[in-house]
Parts: structure tokens; C-alpha cells; sequence
């Protein structure tokens, strides 16, 4: 008998709920936000670390193409020295962010820092990365979420009480969607543009790695000069097929890993995440190399954090005294 | 908030950040996650040879408006070298960033219409990269229209090679047929010339591969 629409809307929400607000324990936000901040802290280094060859009191370049909130405000040239600031500023909001020291305000003025570094480092030639995005997603969630009432100074000093499971529960589960998604969308993305013309042959891999392998030339010795494994690949099609091929299984079967509990498939699947960007990195020198650290929204950190301590010598020792 | 209330939430929030993704919009911080998703159409493949060495010494040959001529590296605009690259490799060429040249590129009809309606035309055909780039280098030396300082010359050299899809294939890349590749900018025209002075036709920038 076919169920009734009451009974099918009902077994829609049930599985909704199950799927957002019954996956983590209430501690576990908490300790991923402190975790996810120590590595926001240096993926922000990461990001911006090229800015920093710059001289605080030499020109101030004048953008050729400003990204699009600054093209609004009429932020049309570099100032250097702001640049070290806004940075001080973004580094001292991420740590506070970790700590849960005035948590949300940290989250907001984490937000229009980031926005600011992103703005004076992509408007200089106006290639718009893609590396803050998911960040800033996750980011949204944390200031909406009460990742500040617990495994944070804000709690303790204000004296909170515990969170339920399902406060902690479904900002994890919003964060995995989007970072799982984030490689669904980029495989998507390559079939609206290029079709499977994007993987024939070596396909449009092939054409990174001779790109990057030889942007700064080849040495007097005839190598090239920058990234030479890159360079020797590009010469076996067939090999960059192979791999373009596992990217297409990844990307595609990515959000499987969003309605599995096992921990061994999780851990398989952020270790494949991981070498993608490893190799991205070492190969083409796509700067994600760090983005893994993303993946504690996969994890009860708690449980990480309680394992962690009882390895650290002076937390043992406190322990015994 | 309830139960309720984060549904509503989390219903919003992918409704615009989903929704992004199905209408191609890629203004920080949405996207559709694009980046390396657009393949170079034509028969053949170009590939810039850069040299890290000259490009960091020499940079931009330049000539002031009284005659002078000078060398311009990124020392001298404050910029960090991946940006200067992509002023001499890209932008002296007049090869726009990735987000426009991919911004309008096979486009379903609804997506065409709110990207004129609400944000004009393609940048490719609203932009000359090379004249943007001349223009920000007098604007960041701090040189007026009338100045006889202001630079009215900008000359960037690098090695192109071209591949044929088929060379591609077959993996068979040693010999790289580079022919030299300088793009002349004046406030007038920006121009792309071999080495003997002709002027290159044949370098169509979307077959450009980066």
C-alpha cells in the first residue's frame, strides 16, 4: 500500500532531522571550532604570505582590475602598511576565534579582515581565487551556530551551561555539506564548460602541468626551471588520463561520504581529498595544499583533544599531582 | 534557535549558495567552483615559456613620454611576483584573469539574460588589458596624463609555444616550436610582434593555456 502524503512528509523530516541534528555529541563543536582555528591561523599565513614581499613603504600600486566590493567602496590602490595591519588584526581575530574569547565578534571582524587581505591581494591583477570560500561558509556558520558555548573562554567565564547534541550537531553537518559539495560543484563546473573534452587525452590537466612546469623557463642545462616533475608527466597522456579519471570518480562520488558513520570510509575519503590537494600542489602549485585542515568538521575533536592531552608530558604530570 | 528555525536557516543559506552554483555566479563568496574547468577551444595549444631571471632583472622595457627609457620589475610597482608574472605573461598581452574569460562561455539562456540584464556585456569584449595595465603603471609612478615622466612605452618578451591537440595526445612535447613573442604597449595600441617586427596574428588567446 502506497504510504500516505502525511507519512512520506513525516519520513522526509525524520530523515532530515537524522541527517543534520543526530550525527555529533554537544561537545564536539566546540573542540572542532578550536581545532579549525589553529588551522585557519596558518592557512591565513598561507594565503597572503606573498603580500608580504611587499615594501611597506614603497609604491602604492594601483589595482588593474578591483574585485567587486571594492570596486563599490572606490578601494582603488594598494596602501602597503594597511596591509600588515588588517593582517595583525585577522591573525589576533583567528586566535581569539580559537580560544572562544569574544567569539562572535571575532567571527565578524575575522570576516571583513579576510575580505580585505582577499581584496588587495586579488585586485592587483584580478585573478579571484577560490580558496576562501568554503572558509568563509564555515565561517558563516560558526557566528550563527553556539559554537562559543562550550571548549571556550566565553563559557567558562560566563559560566554556560552544556548545548544540546543537535545545537552541535547540525553546524558540522552544514560545513561537511558544502566542503563535500565544494567537489561535486568543480566536477559540474567542468562539464557545463568543457564536456569530457576536459579529460580526453592528457585533457586539460596535461595543459596545467606544461604551463606551470615551464612559466619560468628552462635552466642553461635545457631542465626546466620550476616544477619538473609536472613537466616530466605531462609527457605520458595516458598516465594524466589515469589520474584526470580518479579526480572524476572523486569528484563525483564525493557527497557519498556525506550519509556514512563509518569512520574507516570517512578517513579513506579525506586521505584521497588530501593527496588531491597534495598533488595539485607539488604538480601545479594550486595553493590548497593546507585546506585539508578543513576536515576536523568530520571529527569529534573532543574526543581528539582528551586522547591528545594524555600524551602531553605536563598535562600527565598535572594529572598525577 | 529551534529546531525549526535552523531549518529555515539552513534552507536560505543553500538556497543562495547552491543557487550560486545554477546561475554561474562567481563574485567572492559565492561560486560554482569553476577554477581549472575550462578547457582552450582550437586546434592548437599555446603555452608561455617565461624566464624567472630576465623577467625578475629586466621586467617591462619602458620609455618615458621625453625619450628616456628605462626597466620597470616589480620592485618598482610593489607588487609580489606571481602578480608581476601575470602582468608580463597575461595582461601585456591582453589576456584577461580566468573569471572573465570563462564568465560567459556556454551559458544555458537564463544565465545569458541576467548576466546582460544585470551585469552588462562580457568583460572580454569591455576590456584591453594591455592599455589597463599601461594605465596602472603611470597611475602607481605617479605620472599625470601631461607629465613628461609618464610611461608611453611598455615592451614585454616571452617565448610561446604551440602544440598541436594531436602532439598533445601523443605525449610528444620535447620540441616545443617556441617563437618569440613581444607585446608592444602604447597609450594608442598594444601589439604583439616577433622579433624581426611583424606583427603576430595567430596567437588567439583562447587558446592560451594557464
Amino acid at each position: 500500500m502506497p504510504a500516505s502524503p502525511n507519512k512520506s512528509g513525516s519520513r522526509i523530516q525524520s530523515s532530515i532531522d537524522r541527517f543534520f541534528f543526530d550525527w555529533f555529541p554537544a561537545e564536539a563543536l566546540g573542540a572542532v571550532r578550536f581545532y579549525f582555528g589553529i588551522g585557519l591561523f596558518i592557512y591565513m599565513n598561507i594565503q597572503y604570505a606573498h603580500l608580504f614581499t611587499l615594501d611597506p613603504s614603497g609604491a602604492q600600486f594601483h589595482f588593474m582590475l578591483p574585485i567587486w566590493y571594492f570596486g563599490l567602496l572606490g578601494i582603488d590602490h594598494i596602501t602597503p602598511w594597511t596591509i600588515y595591519a588588517a593582517h595583525a588584526v585577522l591573525l589576533a581575530s583567528c586566535v581569539l576565534f580559537t580560544l572562544g574569547k569574544w567569539t562572535k565578534p571575532a567571527i565578524i571582524v575575522l570576516l571583513i579582515s579576510m575580505a580585505y587581505m582577499k581584496g588587495m591581494r586579488d585586485s592587483i591583477a584580478g585573478d579571484v581565487h577560490h580558496r576562501e570560500i568554503p572558509i568563509v561558509f564555515c565561517l558563516i556558520v560558526f557566528l550563527v551556530s553556539k559554537c562559543d558555548r562550550m571548549f571556550s573562554m566565553d563559557a567558562k567565564r560566563k559560566g554556560w551551561g552544556a548545548i544540546e547534541d543537535w545545537e552541535a550537531s547540525w553546524p558540522l553537518r552544514a560545513m561537511q555539506v558544502y566542503i563535500v559539495m565544494f567537489y561535486f560543484w568543480a566536477l559540474v563546473a567542468k562539464l557545463r564548460l568543457s564536456g569530457l573534452d576536459w579529460f580526453e587525452g592528457g585533457g586539460r590537466i596535461q595543459e596545467v602541468l606544461l604551463s606551470r612546469a615551464v612559466r619560468d623557463g628552462f635552466t642553461s642545462d635545457g631542465h626546466v626551471a620550476g616544477l619538473s616533475l609536472a613537466y616530466q608527466l605531462a609527457h605520458h597522456p595516458s598516465l594524466v588520463f589515469l589520474l584526470g579519471s580518479l579526480v572524476f570518480l572523486f569528484e563525483l562520488l564525493s557527497p557519498l561520504v556525506l550519509f556514512t558513520r563509518d569512520k574507516r570510509l570517512i578517513i579513506l575519503f579525506l586521505i584521497g581529498a588530501t593527496a588531491f590537494h597534495l598533488s595539485n600542489y607539488f604538480l601545479m602549485n594550486v595553493q590548497f595544499f593546507f585546506y585539508p585542515f578543513v576536515f576536523v568538521v568530520f571529527f569529534n575533536m573532543a574526543v581528539f583533544h582528551r586522547w591528545i592531552k594524555g600524551r602531553l608530558p605536563l598535562a600527565r604530570q598535572a594529572a598525577l599531582n | 534557535m529551534t529546531k525549526k528555525r535552523v531549518k529555515v536557516f539552513l534552507l536560505v543559506l543553500f538556497a543562495v549558495y547552491f543557487g550560486a552554483v545554477f546561475l554561474r555566479v562567481d563574485y567572492f563568496p559565492l561560486s560554482w567552483v569553476p577554477m581549472y574547468g575550462q578547457r582552450q577551444t582550437g586546434e592548437h595549444v599555446h603555452i608561455v615559456i617565461g624566464d624567472k631571471t630576465a623577467r625578475a632583472k629586466t621586467g617591462f622595457i619602458a620609455e618615458r613620454a621625453n625619450g628616456e627609457r628605462i626597466n620597470i620589475t616589480r620592485h618598482d610597482l610593489n607588487v609580489p611576483g606571481t602578480h608581476f608574472r601575470r602582468f608580463f605573461h597575461q595582461r601585456a598581452y591582453n589576456r584577461g584573469p580566468p573569471q572573465h574569460r570563462r564568465e560567459r562561455e556556454q551559458l544555458m539562456p537564463f544565465n545569458k539574460w541576467w548576466y546582460d540584464t544585470l551585469i552588462g556585456p562580457d568583460p572580454l569584449l569591455t576590456h584591453n588589458y594591455a592599455l589597463e595595465l599601461l594605465d596602472s603603471v603611470n597611475k602607481t609612478l605617479g605620472y599625470s596624463e601631461n607629465d613628461p615622466m609618464r610611461i608611453v612605452r611598455l615592451e614585454a618578451k616571452v617565448k610561446v609555444a604551440s602544440y598541436s591537440k594531436q602532439e598533445l595526445a601523443d605525449g610528444d612535447i620535447a620540441d616545443p616550436h617556441a617563437k618569440t613573442a613581444i607585446a608592444i604597449i602604447t597609450p594608442e595600441q598594444a601589439k604583439v610582434v616577433s622579433e624581426d617586427g611583424t606583427e603576430i596574428r595567430d596567437l588567439d588567446n583562447a587558446s592560451f593555456a594557464e
